[in-house]
């Protein structure tokens, strides 16, 4: 059993649907949903669909199951990995700390949202072309946290690359790439490789 | 079917050095499906109608089971089955039973209301430091500690590390009735098919074992472990679709583990620095396993004298190691690197210069390597060990060397291309990719040996019913696939040059492919297309295949490699700052550069995090794992990054490919670790080197003149687990 009290302060952001809710749900006392499924209005990608839930699932559960949107990843299951992050409302989000409840009538994207078409945007083509993705499990997670750092940073500093994915673990170690791909996406120079100080072929 | 024999040739129409890299542009051919999440892990496959499974664990080192409420886990809606084995518990995480539910809200229920009451007894959860002692000296090292003007004594320890791969463990199974696919998070896509045949209740003509992308491996995965043996019991049983996956919790406890060790090293040092031998005792952690634990400890890449060796397996109550990247060579190269700098500081000899003495590589690689390393990152600004800058404050530099090496291990494996009347072609190999590449690497060595351009071949791996290849194991992979993959695509062009000689009345050996036309000389003749066209059948199918001879871990063909670092160490805090590390990385003949500059980077990230920050921590008191967790046990992030600079080496002396899973992950804690010797004066001898140790260096370096050497006795920095 939930109720909008309870599940308002575990979500991870805040925001003006959710601020009136938590206003009516102060007014009336804590309006207690479930343990019978609940419907929620779902807007992700631009496409508003109506879910059927139990009022315990997270938003992550219900873009993966319900949704059937399996980019973001289940990694940690505790807000530690950025595996699942999408944005909501612009602002990113791990969808493993919120509740499906809580971000209805809100504006969701997903990795699945950002390309349009077969049109990826500057900064998943500058991904594939610096390599900064190996397994690629955690891949879906940084190209939204990085999405949400060029809106607020068009030309990120170095230093505000790494600020902005921290949130986002990688297992295969693929952060210097990722570096590169977000400094050539905002059309900064990236570093050039090192000119290696040996005749070619290691002086054999 | 072609012969394979001559595949690890340099082709004749490039020059030998321009064939180290057969592409130095291409990207990851999966990058398009994995930026837009468009990529289908194991994880991500839903079943209408499939069944879950989630398995009952002991909640402690010692566990017996006192009560558990079956009935009321098995009143739940939704719940299949609940199934308890036993009432006894090895370590936690130890599998006990398990719970089958139609939903995963179901088994989070049930999960609970079995409210299990468990006696806890008393663990051993670690190896004894009292135990971690040397043998009577024999013969060799008696003599060399008559001859020695110094004995070097000393202890390390290595943490457990744990894979930590971001999809965790565990397979959905398929069920169609009659048949089955599993779609399964593994590095062994053969392995799987022939382990899951004991539990899934279908002939091998019947299911398929499926990984199109798997969320990382690092060695963990070539086993099914208990969370797929019992899906496909289950699935065998309900003939439903099964979906099982591990938690995060479950990944850290039982989905294996680095080992961790305790290593003693006494060895017998001339005035010079020349090692003359001594004894290496390594105690090697193997959880509730028999054996699986230790260090490549001598490594051989130094000559030691005569150093005699000995391992002791030491059995605890925690979860069983698997291979982790490198096996064992993390752990024996953070205590050898960091040992030979002690003894450099104890001789009075340059760490580099003790180095390029003792080296071992008769090909030079290594040699060249230290050198050009060297000058990159400006060795001769390397100060006394501990010594203070002029200017003052809390931050210190260093830095440190390092050196690898990998043998050329390979296996049998077979491919097939195919080439289609439409002028498809398809690359088809039953091995996986879990992200280092392979999928490129194989579609690059395709078309460089077919003649057509890489876009224009659609690889397809990670099916059991496609050609076999090995498990992604031993950095095996690439070399092994690589050359069975160029053998179908030459059988297949020796068809369709033997079907175009013949409609077009040429001989076929004037006739060759080259950028998809094919080619009458110099002249185009046919354009792809119009080539395939002339095919009397729907398609031809190249065969090839590898016997998986000419490679030995200790053999002919080795990966060197030396890795530099320094560091910054901020002597108040104890953080260490690593600002840069150099990464010198031999690999033969470079199928696909950013795909192998990546392996490298990871394999310097992967060292780094283990350096600094991994650890599995067990409680003392319970057996109980108090970190298992991505916020408690802490894995190098973005924040944390230095630069890192891969550099491929082109050694002459090999051209085949090999893999780069394993060598560049082998130094990266050593070069750190001197680094900070070198930083602090005082050594860290036990990994991760967490603030508190490195306090505790500085402190033990303040109690002794600046610049003096190590004297090798142990140091007050606390030990790990």
């Amino acid at each position: 059993m939930q109720t909008l009290g309870l599940s308002s302060a575990a979500a991870a952001v805040g925001g003006a649907a959710q601020e009136a809710r938590a206003a009516i749900a102060e007014a009336a006392g804590p309006t207690t949903l479930g343990p019978d499924p609940v419907a929620v209005r779902l807007t992700v990608n631009g496409l508003r669909q109506e879910i059927t839930i139990d009022p315990a699932t997270t938003l992550l559960e219900a873009i993966r199951g319900e949704l059937g949107l399996t980019g973001c990843k289940e990694i940690c299951d505790r807000g530690a990995c950025g595996g699942c992050s999408v944005l909501v409302d612009g602002k990113l989000v791990v969808s493993c700390m919120m509740l499906a409840i809580d971000a209805e009538d809100r504006r969701i994207e997903t990795v699945e949202g950002l390309a349009t078409g077969d049109q990826l945007t500057a900064l998943q083509e500058a991904f594939i072309r610096h390599d900064a993705l190996q397994c690629g499990f955690c891949t879906p997670g940084l190209v939204v946290a990085c999405t949400a750092l060029l809106r607020e940073h068009p030309k990120p500093t170095l230093e505000q690359i790494k600020r902005g994915i921290s949130g986002n673990l990688c297992r295969c170690g693929t952060y210097t790439n990722i570096f590169n791909a977000v400094l050539d996406a905002s059309g900064q120079p990236v570093p050039a490789d090192p000119a290696p100080p040996w005749p070619a072929n290691g002086g054999a | 079917m072609a012969d394979a024999d001559q595949i690890n040739q340099p082709t004749a129409n490039r020059s030998f050095n321009d064939a180290m890299v057969v592409d130095a542009n291409a990207s990851r051919l999966d990058g398009v499906a994995k930026v837009t999440g468009r990529a289908r892990y194991a994880r991500d496959v839903t079943v209408p109608g499939m069944l879950y499974v989630q398995g009952i664990r002991s909640p402690w080192g010692v566990g017996k089971l006192a009560a558990i409420d079956v009935p009321a886990a098995k009143a739940i809606p939704g719940v299949v089955d609940v199934v308890v084995e036993r009432d006894t518990g090895e370590y936690d995480g130890d599998w006990i039973g398990h719970v089958v539910a139609e939903s995963r809200l179901a088994l989070r229920r049930a999960m609970r209301a079995l409210a299990p009451r468990w006696e806890r007894g008393e663990p051993k959860v670690g190896i004894d430091p009292g135990q971690v002692v040397l043998d009577a000296p024999d013969e060799g090292a008696s003599a060399a500690y008559r001859r020695a003007a110094h004995i070097f004594e000393a202890e390390y320890s290595t943490p457990v590390q744990t894979h930590s791969a971001l999809e965790t463990h565990g397979l959905v199974v398929e069920h169609r009735g009659e048949s089955a696919i599993v779609h399964a998070s593994t590095q062994g896509t053969f392995a799987v098919a022939e382990e899951i045949a004991r539990f899934i209740g279908l002939p091998r003509s019947r299911y398929e074992v499926r990984c199109e992308y798997v969320g990382g491996g690092f060695g963990a995965k070539f086993q099914i472990g208990r969370e797929g043996s019992t899906a496909a019991t289950v699935a065998a049983a309900t003939k439903r679709s099964v979906h099982s996956f591990c938690t995060r919790r479950e990944e850290h406890l039982d989905t294996g583990n680095r080992p961790s060790s305790h290593i003693k090293v006494k060895l017998g040092v001339a005035r010079d620095g020349a090692i003359l031998g001594g004894q290496i005792a390594v105690f090697g952690g193997t959880g509730v396993a028999r054996g699986g634990g230790g260090a490549s400890i001598p490594s051989r890449r130094y000559a030691l004298g005569e150093v005699s060796a000995k391992t002791t397996n030491v059995r605890f109550n925690a979860g069983a190691p698997r291979a982790m990247r490198a096996p064992g060579h993390p752990q024996g190269a953070f205590a050898e690197e960091l040992m030979l700098d002690e003894v450099a500081a104890l001789a009075g000899v340059d760490p580099l210069e003790l180095r390029l003495r003792l080296d071992t590589d008769e090909s030079g690689a290594r040699r060249a390597m230290y050198r050009a390393g060297a000058e990159m990152i400006g060795w001769s600004r390397r100060h006394a060990n501990g010594a203070v800058p002029e200017e003052g404050g809390p931050i210190r530099t260093g830095l440190g060397v390092g050196s690898t090496s990998w043998g050329a291990l390979r296996g049998p494996a077979q491919a097939e291309i195919v080439v289609h009347r439409d002028g498809a072609v398809e690359l088809r190999s039953g091995a996986q990719d879990i992200g280092t590449g392979f999928r490129t690497v194989i579609g690059i060595a395709a078309a460089d040996a077919l003649g057509v351009p890489l876009e224009s071949i659609d690889v397809r791996i990670g099916r059991s019913t496609l050609p076999e290849g090995p498990a992604s194991g031993g950095s095996v992979t690439t070399p092994s696939v690589t050359p069975a993959v160029i053998a179908a695509a030459q059988d297949a062009k020796r068809q369709l040059l033997e079907v175009a000689a013949q409609r077009l009345g040429v001989a076929a050996a004037r006739l060759t492919i080259v950028g998809g036309n094919l080619r009458d000389g110099e002249r185009v003749a046919l354009a792809w297309a119009d080539l395939c066209r002339l095919l009397p059948t729907e398609s031809v199918v190249g065969s090839g295949r590898f016997d998986g001879r000419g490679g030995t871990l200790f053999g002919e063909g080795h990966s060197h490699g030396v890795q530099f670092a320094e560091v910054e160490v901020d002597i108040e805090t104890g953080v260490i700052g690593v600002r840069r590390v150099i990464a010198f990385q031999a690999c033969g003949r470079i199928l696909c550069r950013k795909t192998a500059e990546s392996q490298v980077i990871g394999g310097v990230i992967q060292g780094l995090s283990y350096a600094l920050f991994e650890n599995r921590l067990l409680d003392r008191k319970t057996g109980a794992m108090v970190n298992p967790n991505l916020e408690a046990y802490k894995i190098l992030g973005s924040v944390d990054m230095p630069v890192i600079e891969p550099i491929l080496w082109s050694d002459a002396t090999q051209t085949g490919a090999r893999g780069l899973g394993e060598p560049p992950v082998i130094p990266t804690a050593g070069a750190v670790a001197c680094a900070v010797l070198n930083a602090v004066g005082a050594p860290v001898r036990h990994l991760p080197m967490t603030p508190d140790k490195v306090l505790a260096a500085v402190d033990a370096a303040a109690a002794q003149p600046a610049g003096q050497p190590a004297d090798g006795r142990p140091r007050r920095e606390g030990g790990a687990a």
